[in-house]
């Protein structure tokens, strides 16, 4: 039901989003996986028509949405990156605020903001100003607000940033049943895996300001499917040993941590003889050997190189 | 848009430093100002009460009468002498003075007495008066010849005073002025100097707005009320500079109403703040400092339909201030509009003191600004309650509100579109 066309965004000297080409179905569930400045925020920005694209186009059911954005912004909910409330207003003057923006009032307005408030749990702690709320329950607010108007998609900016483990299971919770048992479309960003592997049925994987790989979750860690991930602990640090483990024939990839080293390998490749043997020689301890099936990570990892968060 | 009405003043009334600024700042000013500076309005009238000694150093009748004889050996017509010889008569200028400084608006202020010259320098001495007016030998003569004939005159008008500085002599100082205007001859009043401080007065003309009957806390109330309602131009814009940055505003965007409602709202909200704003300093002062006598419907009426006026352009202030800053993306509009431009706009507008002495240009650019012409609608307002005197004061106003607010609708960024 939306989709973007070689959406492209340039800056004086970035260009942060370069010929990115989305498609979200009606009742999907979207991911839009990328690092920092990979370009996610300035593609939602355009997405929700808040920006105008350098070149590219987003279409809402076949119509491009660039000089009609109404129908746009009568469907879409957006969940923002910042905290998008007034801070000195209660959770519930907040919601009835953006609620009568959308023509809501009286009865029905009321009974809104019960039901979102509820959604996010926050009903008893509604007259509480919104800075005296933790970063979470911020969060939660801040969904609660894109939903006053009942939108069918919803596009969340990494909404689980900085909050505390019980707000984010809460959050990403309510995302999925609003995705699983209300049939609503959902975009979400994040530079979190795990959120994105738990939630979605299909994942875009941005870097530098373009797509990089999509596909379900399979299809993705197919990519890798000729490879294992082998993680290894040793009883202590060996840089040297790890230089030359990594440098073992077959090896595409390798990353130290600590007293573990991770390699990515083709399957069938013969490496422990070899990992012990070296062991041996740098007198290092195997505490444990791990054959894992790829994460999204390790796609991630394996595509560009370098790590998704840090 | 009453959403964004409401908002947007539950949003002033949790701002407490705001609240402040608007409320609590010019009504302390009002108080400090209004008692320190009782006594140089004349609305003050005790305290601007003088004793003269007026001096003569010539007998008036004989001066006539010789100027009287020298027109009859002119070569004129009957009728012209005749006329001449009247005129002569009833102009003479110490006559003038008399009853210039009798004159029923002077005269609870001004007592005169006439006394001899040593007379009147000893009671200067003693302080029993405040001043003594000097009409030399040759000063009826020479003044008559310059209004009758056009002669250059040669007359002297001398003003001794006990104490330059004091408000009495800036209000003696118009009054001669006046009466030099009146008798029309060329800046001769000159001083003499004593022990006492000279005062010299040339014979320019003044104009002695701030010697009409206003009390320093009618002149505070006012001028404070005036410029405090600007800064609610700087609070409606800190407002929408908050609303950007939070991203509250792509939120309001996103509800796609259209983009000139929010305009029109902060424009509304600031009048609403700036009526609010009047009504508790005018309302209050009245009460605690009885700053107002009259206490008609008439009255208040005048009042509320200037302050009315003043709110509206206020709104467009704030709507042009709303419309930079969220084109700039920053708060530096307020910020310097709060910081130094309002003083500067107070100061022109006469806010802090009567602009009598100030350059012409100076004058001209306050009465352009809202607070300005409010300032001297309010004051017209008050010595003469006649609405046809507000038009000229209240039509500026809204010649500049007009202004700002096509401004405002010029830079406005229309995010209507995917922009
Ligand atoms: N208004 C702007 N002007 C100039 N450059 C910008 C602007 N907005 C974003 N950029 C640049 O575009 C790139 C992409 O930024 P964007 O915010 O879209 O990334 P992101 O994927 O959302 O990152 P994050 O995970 O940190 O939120 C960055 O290099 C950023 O510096
Ligand atoms: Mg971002």
């Amino acid at each position: 039901m939306l989709e973007t066309q070689q959406l492209t965004k340039k800056f004086k000297d970035t260009i942060a989003v370069d010929d990115v080409s989305l498609v979200l179905r009606q009742g999907e569930s979207v991911g839009l996986l990328g690092p920092n400045g990979a370009g996610k925020s300035t593609a939602i920005a355009m997405i929700s028509t808040l920006m105008k694209p350098s070149s590219g186009d987003v279409k809402l059911n076949g119509k491009s949405v660039l000089k009609k954005p109404g129908e746009m912004r009568r469907v879409l909910g957006v969940v923002p990156q910042k905290i998008a409330l007034y801070e000195e207003l209660s959770a519930y003057e907040n919601l009835k605020f953006f609620g009568r923006l959308y023509g809501l009032s009286g009865n029905k307005l009321e009974q809104r903001i019960d039901y979102v408030l509820e959604l996010v749990g926050l009903a008893d702690r509604k007259k509480e100003l919104v800075k005296n709320y933790s970063g979470g329950m911020q969060r939660r607010v801040n969904l609660a607000a894109a939903m006053m108007h009942e939108p069918e998609v919803l596009i969340m900016d990494e909404p689980t940033v900085g909050i505390d483990p019980q707000s984010r299971n809460h959050l990403l919770e309510t995302i999925r049943k609003l995705n699983q048992d209300e049939g609503m479309t959902v975009l979400y960003t994040s530079h979190y895996m795990e959120e994105v592997e738990k939630l979605c049925d299909r994942v875009y994987i941005m870097d530098h300001g373009k797509v990089i790989a999509e596909g379900t979750k399979e299809e993705l860690k197919a990519i890798l499917s000729d490879q294992e991930t082998v993680l290894i602990d040793f009883d202590q640090n060996y840089p040297e040993l790890f230089t030359k483990l990594s440098e073992i024939e077959g090896v595409q990839q390798a990353t130290a941590e600590e007293h573990s080293l991770k390699l990515i390998i083709p399957k069938g490749t013969r490496l422990l003889a070899a990992l012990f043997h070296e062991a041996e020689r740098y007198g290092a301890q195997v505490v444990n050997v791990n054959v894992q099936t790829p994460t999204l990570e390790d796609v991630f990892l394996r595509l560009t190189g370098r790590k998704l968060r840090d | 848009m009453g959403a964004f009405l409401i908002k947007d003043i539950m949003l002033l009334l949790r701002d407490r430093s705001e609240l402040l600024i608007l409320l609590a700042m010019p009504f302390l000013l009002i108080a400090i100002l209004g008692f320190s500076l009782r006594g140089i309005f004349s609305g003050d009238l005790e305290a601007l009460e003088m004793d003269i000694a007026l001096v003569s150093q010539e007998d008036e009748a004989q001066a006539v009468a010789s100027l009287q004889s020298d027109i009859e050996e002119m070569g004129l017509p009957p009728e012209e002498k005749q006329a001449l010889k009247q005129a002569a008569e009833s102009a003479s200028p110490q006559t003038m003075l008399v009853s210039l400084l009798e004159d029923e608006s002077l005269s609870e202020l001004v007592t005169i007495e006439r006394m001899s010259r040593a007379e009147a320098q000893e009671s200067l001495d003693e302080e029993t008066v405040d001043a003594v007016i000097t009409l030399p030998q040759g000063f009826t003569e020479g003044s008559l010849r310059n209004m009758l004939f056009g002669e250059s005159a040669s007359g002297e008008l001398e003003l001794l005073v006990a104490d330059l500085s004091s408000p009495q002599t800036d209000v003696l100082k118009s009054i001669l002025n006046e009466f030099v205007r009146t008798v029309n001859f060329e800046g001769s009043i000159s001083r003499l100097s004593g022990q006492q401080s000279a005062a010299e007065v040339s014979g320019g003309i003044e104009t002695i707005t701030a010697r009409q009957p206003i009390t320093s806390f009618q002149y505070y109330t006012i001028g404070m009320a005036v410029m405090f309602v600007l800064f609610v131009g700087s609070t409606i814009a800190g407002q929408a500079n908050l609303e950007q940055k939070q991203m509250v505003f792509d939120r309001i965007r996103l509800s796609n109403r259209p983009p000139l409602l929010y305009l029109s709202s902060k424009a509304i909200a600031a009048a609403a703040i700036v009526t609010v704003q009047l009504t508790l300093l005018f309302g209050l002062s009245a009460l605690l400092f009885r700053t107002f006598a009259a206490d008609s419907w008439a009255f208040w009426l005048g009042i509320a339909i200037i302050s009315i006026v003043l709110a509206l352009s206020v709104g467009c202030l704030a709507a042009l201030m709303v419309a930079i800053t969220l084109r700039l993306e920053s708060d530096a509009v307020p910020a310097i509009f709060s910081g130094g431009i309002i003083s500067l706009m107070a100061f022109v507008g006469g806010s802090f003191m009567p602009l009598d002495g100030m350059p012409e240009m100076l004058r001209t650019i306050g009465n352009w600004t809202p607070n300005g012409a409010a300032l001297s609608a309010y004051f017209s307002w008050l010595l003469e309650p006649e609405l046809g005197q507000l038009t000229g004061p209240l039509l500026r106003i809204a010649v500049v509100a007009v202004i700002f607010l096509l401004l405002a609708l010029a830079i406005f960024p229309r995010k209507g579109g995917a922009a």
